[in-house]
């Protein structure tokens, strides 16, 4: 295979490397981190990073490893055939940032649910927090940027919408991304033989759901 | 053998080595936010250097010996007394069954360290027994100390080691730290290294606010999450730079103008409110050959240093 990646040095022991989608840099990833000789191997929407171990390893020779497995042919993400179905209570003290989104966006409410459980999705990454899940194939007609000012709090179970993709934070957290609702899904258990049920690549559709009206 | 909590202080858990290796998965890393200060500290009593230990932020804990043990303490100036009797920083201590240690507010810096010999009993959860307070991992039940907890500690009597002077790393409210260029640095988020900022009043493990001037950065809100670590000072649209620390979150998406060098993460955990901070600018290999510079003075007295720093 040509090279066809080039890396960035994020710091003294991070290097990153860009590429062009979630499954990408997904299947890079896992390549990356069946070699081994990283502390992390970090994915994000278009990139990799990864973390070495200054102590033993300088910077350009861990730009020739990296260099090395990136030469390497690089096994596509693996299909999965798993549908998950996410319940979510829109809206309200649920979604706090709904109606203002529905407003940018011109679509009233019903509007808005119906196009965001009509579509079919796929989870691009994992990440953030423990079980923070990234969707991807959000209809064009919901495209909003993120907050410009984080909350600090985001209550766990939120489903949150930015940046073309919908977000379900597992955690309570500080966040930026807009509140459209709440699932009851548990996205990250601990105790669980599983702790991480939502994998990336799994594909989902979500259904709109009567909440409690906290 | 065990220690109960009298007064829980103000943010007080059990912390340790990080849990690493799991960033892909959106586990932070967790840990000690000093690693040198909890070395030095298990180093006193005799243990490996990141066995589970005592952190408190800001203000010290009041804890009752169930049984005779040693103790020390590290990281943020305290008073502290056991049986009303004045403790030192820097030097193990033994304390009898019923002995009270008590510590008040860190005079200077954000945390103190209180290492007992045989180390803590901690929960073991995701590969680490760090207390990650978002999740409730590890430590006990996850969670901050409340008063009435037990928590049960090795068996082992420490020799009465002192730090040596050259190995008390000072504690200040102004700090330098070597920083890296991050990937979205543009030319004028690299402002970032000419001028002096505050630490804000958001200080805590998972990051630290810096107030100053604003910053031009130009992402609109769209730049795709990438992988952000410890130490990595990011920049929201409004402008206002953010440190983020051990227990900040894997991924991020607001421009990386900075990545605060491995030689100087662990003084992320001193900084308080109000401190002051100057980021000295380095390329990636001056500022490792500055960490194997570090680690080449700590060896003598922490001979595993480059397993914790």
């Amino acid at each position: 295979m040509e090279l066809k990646y080039a890396h960035v040095r994020c710091g003294d022991d991070l290097l990153a490397v860009a590429v062009d989608d979630p499954p990408a840099a997904q299947a890079l990833a896992a390549h990356l981190r069946s070699r081994g000789g990283w502390l992390e191997v970090v994915p994000g929407i278009e990139s990799v990073t990864v973390r070495f171990d200054a102590a033993t390893l300088d910077i350009e020779a861990a730009e020739q490893r990296l260099t090395t497995a990136l030469s390497h042919d690089i096994a596509p993400l693996p299909e999965s055939e798993k549908y998950l179905e996410i319940p979510v209570v829109y809206g309200g003290d649920n979604g706090p940032d709904l109606d203002d989104v529905c407003e940018r966006l011109g679509l009233s409410v019903d509007e808005f649910v119906a196009i965001h459980c009509a579509s079919e999705y796929r989870v691009d990454m994992v990440g953030f927090t423990p079980g923070f899940v990234f969707v991807g194939g959000l209809d064009e007609r919901l495209n909003v940027p993120r907050r410009e000012e984080p909350r600090q709090k985001v209550a766990a179970g939120s489903v949150a919408i930015a940046g073309g993709r919908t977000g379900m934070y597992a955690l309570s957290s500080p966040g930026g991304w807009n509140l459209i609702g709440r699932t009851s899904f548990t996205l990250f258990d601990a105790e669980a033989s599983n702790p991480f049920p939502i994998q990336p690549g799994m594909r989902i559709r979500y259904r709109t759901v009567e909440g409690s009206g906290t | 053998m065990s220690i109960t909590v009298l007064k829980p202080g103000l943010q007080t858990t059990i912390q340790s080595r990080p849990r690493d290796g799991l960033r892909h998965l959106g586990v932070p890393a967790s840990g000690a936010a000093d690693p040198l200060s909890m070395a030095l500290a298990n180093r006193l009593v005799g243990n490996d250097l990141d066995v589970p230990l005592l952190e408190a932020a800001l203000l010290g804990p009041t804890l009752r010996f169930d049984a005779d043990s040693s103790f020390a303490l590290v990281g943020a100036p305290v008073a502290a007394r056991l049986n009303g009797r004045a403790v030192a920083l820097h030097e193990a201590v033994s304390a009898r069954r019923g002995d009270v240690l008590e510590t008040a507010a860190t005079e200077q810096g954000a945390r103190l360290y209180i290492a007992f010999a045989g180390g803590l009993h901690a929960d073991v959860v995701l590969g680490s027994p760090a207390t990650y307070l978002p999740a409730s991992l590890g430590g006990l039940e996850g969670r901050a100390l409340e008063a009435g907890d037990v928590i049960a500690t090795g068996a082992r009597s420490a020799k009465p080691l002192r730090t040596p002077r050259e190995f008390r790393p000072a504690i200040s409210g102004a700090w330098a730290l070597r920083a890296c260029p991050g990937p979205e640095c543009d030319g004028a988020a690299a402002d970032l290294f000419d001028v002096n900022w505050t630490v804000g009043q958001r200080a805590d493990r998972m990051g630290l606010q810096l107030e100053g001037p604003t910053l031009a950065v130009s992402s609109g809100g769209r730049m795709p999450s990438a992988a952000v670590f410890p130490g990595t000072v990011q920049c929201p649209e409004n402008g206002s730079p953010f440190v983020l620390s051990v227990d900040a979150g894997t991924v991020g998406g607001y421009p990386r103008i900075a990545q605060i060098a491995r030689v100087d993460r662990h003084l992320l955990g001193q900084l308080r409110p109000g401190d002051h901070v100057r980021f000295l600018e380095r390329d990636s290999q001056a500022a490792i050959d500055e960490l194997r510079q570090m680690h080449d003075y700590w060896r003598e007295w922490l001979p595993d240093i480059d397993a914790v720093i």
